[in-house]
């Protein structure tokens, strides 16, 4: 066993802002959407947080973003630019999710400081942060004052459309929320990478170790 | 060009006026006595001749139509009048001294005789008359003309030419000439907050004309409304209502202001249909009545239109223009003029959100299709409610959408399924690792006995190694 540092402090403070913020956001949204079922909050509060907190996250999308594009940790997402190896590893890895998993076979995945993610999660969270995120924050950026915006919002197909992308998205991280931390617990142990996420370093077993360990 | 017919009708040329004034003038210096008394102030010579006569109780006509028209004229009011400078044929010019009283003039009713008088009226109040005649008002006169229409408002029936007074002098409320054609909604105002205010405190609170303007009036319904009105007085409202209400321009752009202002009323929505590159509510042309054949023959039984019925019916109204050009915009607002007359005060105001924010609200329960009628008034179409929650009216009502309440219902459903995907996934592939954890184990076993034995294997080969050390 031997440890490694594979989550910097800026993406672990990235992390944890956008996981309560984004639990926040499906909560408000929640109550904003359906006040008819849910009262916890007033819809004027729920519509309040749902603002301030969404900025905080564009604003930590920033953070992110500043961190992979101005430091080598970029790799992180194409350790080896190879297309073909890309999608058969990622499809290895789904094979493991769906069939070696459960037959304890080991994970085809390996992290290291620039491979921490397995083909499979980088080409998620690629589409994630680069496109769902944005458009999500572009949406939410415009109904927040869609009155000042309204050109854009006209040429965008209305508000009605806005809203309905917005909320197709809302429905995509409410899922989200629920199938992240269950595969972050299909590692050696259940909190491993819970663990690596807090304190930067995951504990990497030599690959003879992984055969026994399996 | 714009219609001038009502003033054209009835002036008379210019030397017709000539003869008429030198009639008048020979008529009052025929008739012995003619002094002006001092309370008649400025009166002239010939005024107050016409008076002497005019002012007796009873003189009266009766008309073609048999209805009786009053010939007096109180000289004392007439004195009090914005009209008191003015002679008598400077609107009367029509009247021939010779025969003036002796032979019967033939009037045919009291309407035709107002018509005919608008011309006078022109005369000196040349800018608010063009106002007038580009307002409702003179639309639905044109429209009397040809329809039959007999009840549409003339200047003397809102002014009282030989009594009228400055608008600086504010009378009892009941005195408001609108009144007598908008009863119901005068009721409703003269107990709601303005109408309370202006018995109150006269001046400082508003009455119709403050607001829906004195000649130039439009529809109240159409376009922006007359929020510009309530702003006009109530300055700080935008401001104040960005203090606490999110998005509050959008509801300021959405909303007419006794959606909320006036808690009681019954609410609709509004979808009117908007040109956007002329940048306001499409109008019909007069003598093509495109509006209602098109939505009733989109909708047959009369039961409202779904969302694919407008739909289509948004593209008939685009074709031959600029794609796209011709938009449905919602609005919500309250569902008639009496109940845009019971604001309340400030405090009693509706502030919960949930009042429009919730599904099933009142507010939505009721939807129609609006363009400008060719009179100025808005043509309206019944639309059914289930449209503003329906995906696939997501293009035709994309310029309305109200959060919560008018929510697209299949995007429910695929929550619902999102939900339970996220944890039954999670719940149905541990359940599957559970059930395979015999055959993990033993493919586990499999593997270490596999690694024991090929280190078992491994071993002779290192031998040699250890034999040198061993040496």
């Amino acid at each position: 066993m031997h440890k490694l540092y594979i989550n910097p402090l800026p993406v672990r403070i990235w992390h944890w802002t956008n996981a309560f913020g984004f639990i926040l956001l499906i909560a408000t949204g929640l109550q904003i959407r359906y006040l008819d079922l849910i009262q916890v909050v007033s819809f004027r509060t729920a519509v309040v947080a749902h603002n301030w907190v969404g900025f905080v996250l564009i604003a930590n999308f920033f953070l992110w973003l500043g961190f992979y594009l101005f430091t080598d940790k970029i790799k992180v997402y194409h350790p080896e630019l190879s297309p073909t190896k890309y999608f058969r590893a990622s499809f290895r890895q789904l094979k493991f999710y769906g069939y070696g998993v459960f037959r304890g076979e080991p994970n085809p995945h390996h992290a290291s400081v620039y491979s921490k993610f397995n083909p499979l999660q980088s080409m998620t969270y690629q589409i994630i942060m680069m496109l769902v995120v944005p458009v999500q924050f572009f949406t939410g950026f415009l109904l927040w004052d869609v009155a000042r915006f309204s050109s854009v919002v006209e040429m965008l197909g209305g508000v009605r459309v806005l809203d309905t992308v917005h909320v197709l998205f809302f429905i995509f991280f409410t899922g989200f929320i629920f199938i992240h931390p269950y595969l972050a617990s299909l590692s050696e142990t259940p909190w491993a990478h819970f663990k690596a996420m807090i304190t930067g370093y995951e504990e990497v077993e030599d690959e003879a170790e992984t055969a026994r360990s399996a | 060009m714009k219609s001038s017919w009502i003033a054209d009708k009835l002036i008379p040329s210019s030397s017709q006026r000539s003869l008429i004034l030198a009639g008048m003038v020979a008529l009052c210096l025929s008739i012995p006595g003619t002094a002006v008394r001092a309370e008649d102030g400025d009166l002239s010579k010939e005024t107050a001749a016409c008076l002497k006569c005019h002012d007796k109780a009873g003189l009266e006509k009766k008309l073609e139509n048999q209805e009786t028209l009053s010939l007096q004229v109180s000289t004392k009011a007439f004195v009090e009048s914005m009209h008191s400078k003015n002679d008598c044929e400077d609107c009367h010019s029509n009247i021939e001294s010779k025969t003036h009283g002796k032979e019967k003039a033939a009037i045919k009713s009291k309407r035709e005789y107002s018509l005919s008088m608008q011309g006078s009226c022109r005369e000196c109040h040349k800018k608010n008359f063009a106002k007038y005649e580009d307002s409702l008002h003179a639309a639905l006169v044109k429209q009397g003309s040809q329809e039959g229409r007999k009840d549409a408002p003339l200047c003397a029936d809102c002014h009282a030419v030989h009594t009228l007074r400055s608008v600086k002098i504010i009378g009892p409320i009941a005195e408001t000439p609108c009144a007598k054609c908008h009863e119901d909604i005068f009721k409703a105002y003269s107990k709601d907050v303005h109408g309370l205010e202006r018995v109150a405190k006269g001046k400082t609170a508003p009455i119709c004309a403050d607001c829906h303007k004195t000649h130039d009036i439009k529809a109240a319904s159409l376009g922006d409304g007359i929020k510009d009105s309530c702003l006009s007085c109530h300055k700080n409202a935008v401001a104040q209502h960005k203090d606490w209400l999110p998005n509050a321009a959008l509801h300021f752009e959405a909303i007419s202001c006794p959606v909320c202002h006036a808690p009681a009323a019954k609410r609709r929505v509004n979808l009117r249909l908007y040109d956007n590159a002329a940048k306001r509510q499409v109008s019909e042309k007069t003598g093509v009545p495109l509006f209602d054949s098109r939505t009733d023959a989109a909708d047959l039984q009369n039961v409202g239109l779904d969302e694919r019925a407008l739909l289509s019916l948004l593209r008939e109204f685009n074709q031959g223009g600029i794609p796209g050009n011709t938009v449905l915009r919602g609005r919500l607002e309250v569902s008639s003029g009496i109940e845009a007359h019971q604001l309340a005060e400030k405090s009693k105001a509706i502030k919960d959100c949930d009042t429009c924010h919730k599904v099933g609200a009142e507010a939505f329960q009721s939807v129609s299709l609006t363009i400008a009628g060719p009179d100025g008034r808005p043509l309206r179409h019944g639309v059914q409610k289930e449209v503003l929650s329906s995906l696939q009216a997501t293009e035709s009502v994309r310029g309305f959408y109200a959060i919560g309440s008018t929510r697209i219902k299949l995007l429910d459903y695929a929550l619902i399924l999102v939900f339970l995907a996220g944890v039954g996934g999670p719940l149905a592939h541990m359940t599957i690792k559970w059930l395979f954890r015999r055959v993990r184990e033993k493919h586990v076993a499999e593997i270490r006995a596999e690694l024991a034995q090929a280190r078992t294997q491994a071993l002779p080969g290192d031998r040699p190694a250890d034999d040198d050390a061993s040496r």
